[in-house]
């Protein structure tokens, strides 16, 4: 048999290309892989590095307790810069391994937002942290929200500005991306079903504001007994609360879960002491968040916030639903997912309903001098 | 009029840290014919090391002030060796985008080194600032006002007044004939460098315990700088400095009267109405073709 030139190309494609069919092959048999999509670089680098934390934490758990159907996970990361396009970017790199099981997806919801298409096109499950109340509900039905959304964000802030606190006359403050009109728009429609209250200012701005002293001066003018707020970044908030404090303004202060969380704590320092936060992750609100947060800090000396507690579950429920379905296929692990019902996660106790949003209340904390301390949990009744 | 008052003071304070990097676009583009795309980078840089020596290292403040600049000094040497010398006899474009890709480098740098967390960085004064009738001053807003005028001032006492100063202008009006006259063109450019990574340090580390510490503060800073200096005419120092000033308040009271989220928007539409109607800015000069 003579050796043709076609045969013999065939032959040496084959030789080259074969290795890495066996490769994958292999890497699909012994591992359970997921992809994730944090910010390493960008504004959100910091908080990302959070994320990731959680994420591991929950995955070295999970791994030490014998895997998923048997294999290790293994946790595949990609950086989505903090922008939308990096986010597009970032899950269409892990998307297109086929091997991927499921994703976990960004906390912030204008990314959410930004690779919702994707995500439909791939038709497999993607845990979310974004709060955005739409994201649910857009019939897109592999989005898993591991965070109590905005809706009940709103309604929690103006229950308990309005009940507790006893303030009527609002001043709304917020960023104008997705997260924040939403959390705004949410707000002011849950203060429009409270007798008496009333929004005297909604105020949004644009995400890295370098000053804030027009927004200060109208919440001034504006009259307001109680200030309620949705900022996106830290440093945003932490110049914000500078500037309102220097202005005079003193005011009581409820604002999203960005006004109880570290990196914005270690920014503002005094400027937010006496405010209090919805939070969806609050050290002392359950068992399982205490024990959350003795595992956090000892694997990183400093104090747990909700940027690292939501992946910490959303990888614990997600590697314990594939395990309950029994196999890697997505509509099985969904239904798996929508199947939770009363378990006690870091953030809270999961019931998820049949758009995907695994928590439904929130935990009211306050700042006292610099330590965030528990208030009480509001379950939302809207 | 209270409100006004206090908005204008607010608009001068930020318009002066624009003014300052602003400065340092205009000492480069006048001595190279580029836009230093990095110059943002320089606050960034200059705050950071300001972090390194006053809050990790405890050194006292006025000295970790001068370590930082020799650090900035340093940063412009190595700058003008490794991005713009290399490139020297090249047009203006690789120029350019030597300068972009070493803001990238610097940030990343920053990043790897350092982390992505954002710093604190106390302020010069004890006190953050004094209430005087309807208006409060923050100090540190009151600190970099006064740096800008000391800046300026010393700025054209040194390019009028000193022989070194003339020689800097010289080399920056006609390189070759520069040259013929005995000025060594390399060096006065390297010392360009030098002056503008220190103007833009000073004004990193004077906004930082504004603004925070980040990765990204110079980026944001070096976008409104740029309107300025298109704005007070390109390659006019007077210019930069009004023009610097006059974007912080105009975006201040555009915010405060006509709309928050458009804020960035208002530098912006300033921008864009100058290029149409008066591209030269408000100092510079009609620009012909020379024969």
């Amino acid at each position: 048999m003579t050796l043709s030139r076609r045969r013999f190309s065939a032959a040496v494609s084959a030789a080259v290309a074969l290795p890495g069919f066996i490769s994958r092959a292999n890497a699909q048999g012994s591992t359970i892989k997921i992809g994730m999509c944090a910010p390493i670089t960008g504004p959100a680098a910091e908080q990302g590095r959070y994320a990731q934390t959680g994420a591991r934490l929950a995955l070295d758990a999970v791994n030490k307790a014998g895997g998923v159907l048997g294999k290790k996970v293994e946790l595949i990361i990609e950086d989505d810069q903090t922008t939308n396009p990096g986010v597009v970017l970032a899950f269409s790199k892990l998307s297109s391994q086929p091997d991927m099981v499921a994703f976990i997806g960004s906390i912030r919801s204008t990314q959410v937002h930004a690779m919702a298409p994707d995500v439909l096109k791939v038709g497999k499950p993607v845990m979310i942290g974004g709060t955005d109340p739409a994201l649910t509900h857009m019939g897109n039905q592999w989005l898993f929200r591991f965070r109590p959304n905005d809706s009940y964000s709103g309604s929690v802030i103006a229950d308990y500005g309005v009940n507790t606190l006893g303030k009527k006359k609002w001043a709304i403050v917020h960023s104008t991306d997705a997260f924040g009109t939403a959390g705004g728009n949410a707000l002011a429609t849950a203060l429009k079903k409270l007798p008496g209250a009333t929004v005297a200012l909604d105020q949004g701005y644009a995400n890295q504001s370098q000053d804030f002293t027009p927004v200060v001066l109208a919440i001034k003018q504006s009259g307001a007994d109680v200030l309620g707020s949705y900022f996106t970044f830290e440093n945003d908030l932490g110049v914000f609360a500078r500037q309102l404090r220097q202005l005079g303004v003193n005011i009581p202060w409820v604002g999203s879960p960005s006004v109880v969380n570290v990196s914005a704590l270690k920014l503002a320092g005094p400027a937010l002491y006496g405010t209090f936060g919805v939070a969806d992750y609050a050290e002392d609100s359950s068992p399982a968040s205490k024990a959350y947060g003795k595992l956090y800090r000892d694997a990183t000396k400093i104090a747990p916030d909700n940027q690292s507690s939501w992946t910490y579950d959303a990888m614990t429920i997600l590697c314990m639903a594939i395990n309950k379905a029994g196999k890697t296929d997505p509509a099985a692990i969904r239904a798996a997912i929508l199947a939770v019902k009363g378990y006690a996660g870091a953030e809270g106790e999961y019931n998820f309903d049949a758009n995907g949003d695994g928590l439904h209340g929130y935990n009211i904390v306050r700042n006292e001098k610099g330590n965030i301390v528990f208030d009480k949990h509001v379950e939302s009744r809207s | 009029m209270d409100l006004a008052l206090q908005l204008f003071f607010t608009g001068l304070g930020i318009g002066a840290v624009y003014a300052l990097v602003a400065l340092g676009f205009v000492l480069i583009f006048r001595a190279t014919n580029v836009v230093n795309f990095a110059q943002g980078e320089f606050s960034m840089v200059g705050a950071y090391l300001m972090v390194v020596f006053a809050v990790d290292l405890q050194w006292p403040y006025g000295w970790a002030f001068l370590a930082a600049l020799a650090g900035m000094a340093l940063l412009g040497v190595i700058f003008n060796l490794g991005v713009y010398y290399p490139l020297r006899h090249r047009t203006f474009l690789p120029v350019i985008i030597a300068t972009i890709g070493a803001s990238i480098f610097l940030a990343n740098t920053v990043l790897a080194l350092y982390g992505p967390a954002p710093q604190v960085l106390p302020g010069w004064f004890e006190t953050p600032g004094v209430q005087i009738g309807p208006v409060y001053l923050d100090s540190q807003y009151l600190l970099i006002m006064a740096v800008t005028i000391v800046l300026v001032i010393f700025n054209f006492w040194f390019f009028e007044h000193t022989l070194l100063g003339k020689k800097l202008q010289a080399t920056s009006q006609d390189k070759e004939m520069a040259s013929l006259l005995g000025i060594p063109v390399a060096t006065m450019i390297m010392l360009t460098f030098v002056y503008s990574a220190l103007l833009g340090g000073i004004a990193g580390i004077l906004v930082a315990p504004i603004l925070f510490v980040s990765i990204q503060m110079g980026a944001t800073i070096a976008l409104k700088a740029f309107a300025a200096t298109i704005i007070g005419g390109f390659g006019d120092v007077k210019g930069a400095i009004i023009g610097g000033l006059a974007l912080g308040v105009i975006e201040t009271f555009g915010a405060a009267y006509i709309s928050v989220p458009y804020k960035d928007g208002f530098a912006f539409l300033v921008l864009v109405a100058f290029l149409i109607f008066r591209p030269q800015g408000i100092f510079g000069e009609r620009v012909a073709e020379k024969a």
